[in-house]
């Protein structure tokens, strides 16, 4: 069988690694998720985009639990969505997110402890209320082609929030939101007309232009926050008439800004 | 023409699809604020069918709603044989293809016709002037061009949803 994937850049804070994610048998078989992340499957990349180097039991070993973490985040928005904030606003305590995200307290301390434990949210106990903070992700691919920041963890998560977006992510799958995130951000760009989005990735005029305005939250705040907001959008990111976000009234504060 | 508002009465306002869906359903701040300038100006928004199928027909809330209070109104498409409208649909096309960096067959349909069915009106029947709004950058400048090139920038103007709104349409967005 052809290998379909190559290479995976995965860089999580400073640390920069590169491995093989194996991705063809990643996500296939799990509800609702692409395993491009595309709209097509391209050409399968070069074989040499593999070495011995990349292919070290011990490479691939130390590399495996982040693509763990990834999987879980990719098929659990509610997850995604407090990562997301934690990685955003952060530090921030626990409070803070149940009130931002209007959640309860015990979800908001199960989800937390499992960010914890995949190593996505790093707790500080030695202060009371105890502080989290999160180091942004980003997944580049190039040849299935592969993106996953921030803004795209964001855009998924707005499913528990947002009818539309969970409404087209049970439609088409989450490879067609991120396409469906990439044509919005050309839209506001004024790149791309929203009935072009819809040719583009082969939905209906009605849904491309709902969707373009569901994702929009997740541009506004991804390009102020997303440190990797430029893989998504390189030729672009500077151009997006959007409104910006001190216009927007219930910005979440940081904690460090609140009194006390 | 008032300083609060982009409108005058009994102007004719040509509106896209990409309005509707901008300005949300009728709960959304965006939406009443959108209302209450047309509302205020005495004008009525044409649809045009094709839009109306766009928005998912006329029973969909937003769509019926305003309908139903008065504020919009569904129109026909521009004759196929009206060479004005046609020439105009097909400056609107070219520019819409040029600032997107695709080839002319590529542009849809729906983002040329607001051109000719601007022309139409200003040549048919408005007195008032016509207006058009759509929230697309290219097809913006598609209507323009389109307009300035058959001689009527004195009395068809094209607007974004911000001109009729404000730059505020963020104050209601739930972030995350």
């Amino acid at each position: 069988m052809d290998v379909v994937t190559g290479g995976v850049t995965v860089v999580c804070g400073d640390s920069l690694k590169y491995t093989d994610f194996g991705l063809t048998n990643m996500t296939a078989d799990h509800d609702g998720v692409r395993s491009d992340g595309g709209i097509d499957a391209l050409d399968p990349p070069p074989r040499d985009v593999m070495d011995e180097e990349t292919l070290k039991p011990e490479t691939l070993a130390r590399n495996a639990p982040r693509l763990e973490t990834v999987v879980q985040l990719l098929n659990n928005p509610a997850l995604a969505r407090i990562y997301v904030y934690v990685c955003y606003w952060g530090p921030v305590a626990p409070p803070e997110i149940m009130e931002a995200l209007d959640l309860s307290k015990s979800t908001t301390y199960e989800y937390v402890d499992r960010l914890v434990d995949l190593g996505l949210v790093d707790r500080d106990d030695s202060t009371r209320p105890q502080q989290l903070t999160a180091d942004p992700i980003v997944i580049v691919e190039q040849y299935a082609p592969i993106v996953i920041t921030p803004t795209v963890l964001h855009a998924l998560a707005l499913q528990e929030v947002d009818e539309d977006v969970a409404y087209f992510i049970d439609r088409y799958g989450i490879g067609k939101l991120i396409a469906a995130l990439r044509g919005a951000g050309l839209h506001f760009a004024g790149k791309t007309t929203q009935r072009m989005v819809a040719t583009d990735i082969d939905v209906r005029e009605t849904e491309a232009m709902m969707i373009v305005y569901a994702l929009k939250p997740a541009l506004v705040v991804g390009r102020d926050h997303d440190p990797f907001f430029e893989y998504l959008f390189p030729d672009v990111a500077d151009e997006m008439d959007l409104p910006d976000l001190d216009q927007v009234s219930d910005t979440p504060t940081r904690s460090s800004d609140l009194d006390g | 023409m008032d300083t609060d508002t982009p409108f005058s009465a009994d102007q004719d306002v040509l509106v896209d699809a990409n309005i509707f869906y901008a300005i949300g359903s009728p709960s959304n701040p965006p939406y009443q604020r959108f209302r209450s300038v047309v509302q205020n100006a005495g004008v009525v928004c044409k649809l045009p069918r094709r839009v109306i199928g766009e928005l998912g027909g006329p029973e969909t809330d937003r769509v019926r709603t305003a309908l139903d209070e008065g504020w919009a109104t569904i129109i026909d498409a521009p004759s196929p044989t009206d060479g004005d409208a046609v020439a105009a649909s097909d400056i609107a096309k070219r520019t819409i293809a040029n600032e997107t960096d695709q080839p002319e067959h590529e542009v849809e349909k729906t983002d040329a016709i607001l051109a000719g069915l601007a022309i139409q009106y200003i040549r048919d029947r408005s007195s008032a002037g016509v207006v058009v709004l759509t929230d697309d950058k290219p097809a913006k400048k598609g209507i323009e061009n389109a307009v300035r090139a058959q001689g009527y920038t004195d009395t068809i103007a094209v607007h974004g949803l911000e001109d009729i709104i404000g730059d505020n349409s963020g104050d209601s967005m739930r972030l995350i």
